[in-house]
């Protein structure tokens, strides 16, 4: 208080002993100016009518702030509009750069605005000026206890602060609805509802300056984080993952005294009311997977709506804020890749908006953290404004060469800088596969130790007799697997046969049948003398004494088998070329028939037991 | 500038059902793999066959721990 006072004095001091001829040239035919400061930021907005005067033609505009405000100044947008009323149209927006000028005290900040076109002699011009003030509502008294209501101050200039002679100034201050302490009273100075409105005052010089204060009730939340981090991380397999952690604090009176939880709970209204209690996050359409935590877990106090315009998302930190209070938590919610991500001329670019997505929230340091999935290149940014830029790597899940991230940092900032940013990047869709191959190769890994690992031979004494014995007993199974698996190749080779005469008696053409049992003869023989090594190494093994003369007993059958097959595809050809009736050869193999049933039976239990062992 | 919206390869609704199906075919050869590791004797067994069985059930086993991972919201 008493440091801005001093400011103010200077600012004065300055004023008067200031000849400004260099900006003369311009007038403003009417100034209207509106200060909202309903929420904890003060946002300004201002109406300029621009003539210019003299005679040579002007392309830059230049705006001042009070140095205390100017320091304090988050947002500015200056925009050259058209028309009045309900036809006004914002024409273009306009480049604004901070300015040094000589010739103007340190106590003024200047903003140099660039016209769309130099403005001739005579003239004019409409501009609309938008600029969002942090930390000038001061809380006072500074500490306040539990029951106290909540008084912040406003200092301002009541005449426009400008280079430039003002010829029709107003300013409209639109309070919240709450209690007004006291304001400064001027002449021309209305008090309507919660608006207090000072002019018109006509004619004013150049760098005019009429301090004013107003000292009233706040019921906003002073809601400040410190620091955000939000990480955007894009995914190309449908999803963009948000994650914001907060350090949110009240930067509104502080809290003198203990706190009562029980006047708290029992009475909020009276007790109470500098405390905020909710924050609302209002989330893009279609977010999913919403979570709240904080170090120690889930914050199970949040509620969310959803409609198809917005996802409102209401959280309550795990205990009401008092003015110096602190908390921290984290929000993350997914959203629809198609939603935020683009292709145009090559490049893909991610549209997503840059602040906080909380109401009413004011960020002194924003971190932005956008996180592009393993493999993309010529990676650039376009914001609305300035921001600090930068690059690093993160490694994730299934990362080999890490994930580019552009971080993007700046301060103070407000909801006003909830605007689009474009990160603009190269990413080609066979990128996308490296993953999966990643995991299938993992598998792959997995399978070939298992398959080294049944050929590796870890026995410690390779002379050892149970260790000879194990080696012989596995040359037994193999053996008689290969055994089993040519009787299995008979038994097929029979069925075949079986087959060929079931054809004949369908068609009658004996030629082919005759072919299939000259083939499955010549098979048949040589599947045998396959066998026969196999036979003559059981036989000989001591350790498959128990088994050689089972395996032998298959053999034979399988052999006995044969013949009888054989011997019944003789007679049904015989009796065809005779042409014998149907039921004629049917009698003829009627008694064979049954032996080869049971036969086959037989071998199959024989299979069945070999099986076993 | 005409700027088209990007959407996954594969709808990301789709990921739950890919999962199960693309897992349980992967664990079902996987299976087969080991049946015959566990039955076949250590001279009468084909490399090949070993390799193609363990191909064959890595790439099922490997997208379908993709979508498993995808549909339960780690987003690789």
């Amino acid at each position: 208080m008493k440091q801005s006072s001093v400011d103010l004095l200077l600012l004065l001091l300055a004023l008067a002993v200031l000849a400004t001829p260099a900006f003369s040239d311009l007038v403003l035919s009417k100034v209207e100016r509106r200060i909202d400061v309903t929420s904890q930021i003060a946002r300004v907005t201002k109406t300029l009518q621009v003539i210019n005067s003299g005679s040579e033609s002007v392309s830059e505009f230049t705006l001042t702030f009070p140095k205390f405000l100017g320091n304090n100044l988050a947002y500015l947008s200056v925009v050259h509009s058209e028309g009045k009323g309900k036809s006004k149209r914002n024409l273009a927006n306009l480049s604004v750069r901070a300015a040094n000028p000589k010739g103007i005290p340190d106590s003024i900040s200047v903003y140099s605005v660039s016209l769309p076109k130099p403005l001739s002699k005579g003239e004019t011009l409409t501009l609309e000026v938008v600029a969002a003030f942090t930390n000038v509502l001061q809380p006072f008294p500074e500490k306040i206890s539990q029951g106290d209501s909540h008084l912040v101050m406003l200092q301002e200039s009541s005449q426009y602060l400008s280079p430039y002679a003002v010829e029709s100034q107003s300013l409209t201050i639109k309070l919240p609805n709450a209690r007004i302490e006291s304001y400064t009273k001027l002449e021309n100075t209305k008090l309507q509802g919660y608006e207090i409105k000072y002019g018109p005052y006509k004619n004013l010089l150049p760098f005019s300056y009429s301090p004013i204060v107003v000292h009233f009730e706040s019921k906003a939340a002073f809601a400040v984080a410190e620091k955000l981090v939000r990480e955007i991380e894009v995914s190309h397999w449908g999803n963009v993952q948000v994650t914001e952690h907060y350090n949110v604090v009240h930067r509104g009176a502080q809290l003198k005294g203990e706190f009562s939880r029980l006047d708290f709970q029992a009475r909020p209204n009276p007790l109470g009311v500098s405390a905020f209690r909710h924050l609302l996050a209002r989330l893009p359409p279609r977010a999913h997977s919403i979570y709240y935590r904080d170090d120690i877990g889930n914050i199970s106090t949040s509620q969310m709506q959803s409609d198809s315009k917005k996802t409102d998302l209401l959280i309550e930190p795990r205990f009401p804020l008092f003015g110096g209070w602190k908390t921290f938590f984290t929000i993350g919610y997914g959203l629809p890749l198609s939603d935020f991500l683009f292709v145009s001329e090559g490049k893909r670019f991610l549209n997503i908006s840059f602040g906080s997505p909380m109401i009413d929230l004011v960020t002194e340091k924003l971190i932005v953290q956008v996180v592009l999935p393993e493999g993309s290149k010529d990676i650039s940014v376009t914001t609305p404004f300035a921001v600090k830029q930068s690059q690093e790597i993160k490694y994730s899940h299934l990362d080999i060469a890490g994930r580019p991230v552009v971080v993007l940092e700046k301060n103070n900032v407000v909801p006003d800088h909830n605007q689009y940013i474009q990160v603009y990047y190269k990413f080609s869709n066979i990128n996308l596969l490296s993953e999966p191959l990643m995991l299938i190769s993992g598998f792959f890994v997995l399978f070939i130790t298992c398959i080294i690992y049944t050929r590796a031979d870890f026995s410690i004494s390779k002379s050892s007799a149970t260790y000879l014995a194990k080696l012989q007993w596995d040359e037994v199974l193999a053996t008689l697997q290969e055994v089993q698996s040519i009787i299995q190749k008979c038994l097929a080779t029979h069925d075949k046969l079986e087959a060929s005469l079931r054809d004949l008696s369908r068609t009658g053409d004996i030629q082919t049948c005759k072919a299939a049992r000259k083939s499955t003869d010549s098979l048949l023989k040589d599947l045998s003398k396959e066998l026969k090594p196999l036979l003559g190494f059981l036989q000989s093994s001591p350790s498959a004494s128990h088994i050689s003369p089972k395996v032998e007993e298959l053999v034979a059958k399988e052999k006995e088998l044969q013949e009888k097959l054989m011997a019944k595809h003789t007679t049904v050809v015989e009796g065809y070329e005779k042409k014998s009736s149907g039921r004629d050869i049917e009698n003829r193999i009627a008694s064979q028939q049954q032996k080869i049933i049971a036969l086959r039976q037989e071998i199959e239990d024989l299979l069945e037991f070999i099986d076993e062992i | 500038m005409a700027a088209k919206p990007i959407a996954s390869p594969i709808p990301v609704a789709m990921y739950p059902t890919l999962s199960v199906f693309t897992l349980a075919i992967g664990l079902v050869i996987t299976a087969i793999f080991f049946i015959y590791e566990a039955t076949s004797s250590r001279k009468n067994r084909s490399l090949a066959k070993e390799l193609a069985t363990s191909a064959v059930a890595s790439v099922f086993l490997g997208f379908g721990s993709l979508f498993l991972l995808l549909a339960s919201g780690v987003y690789v």
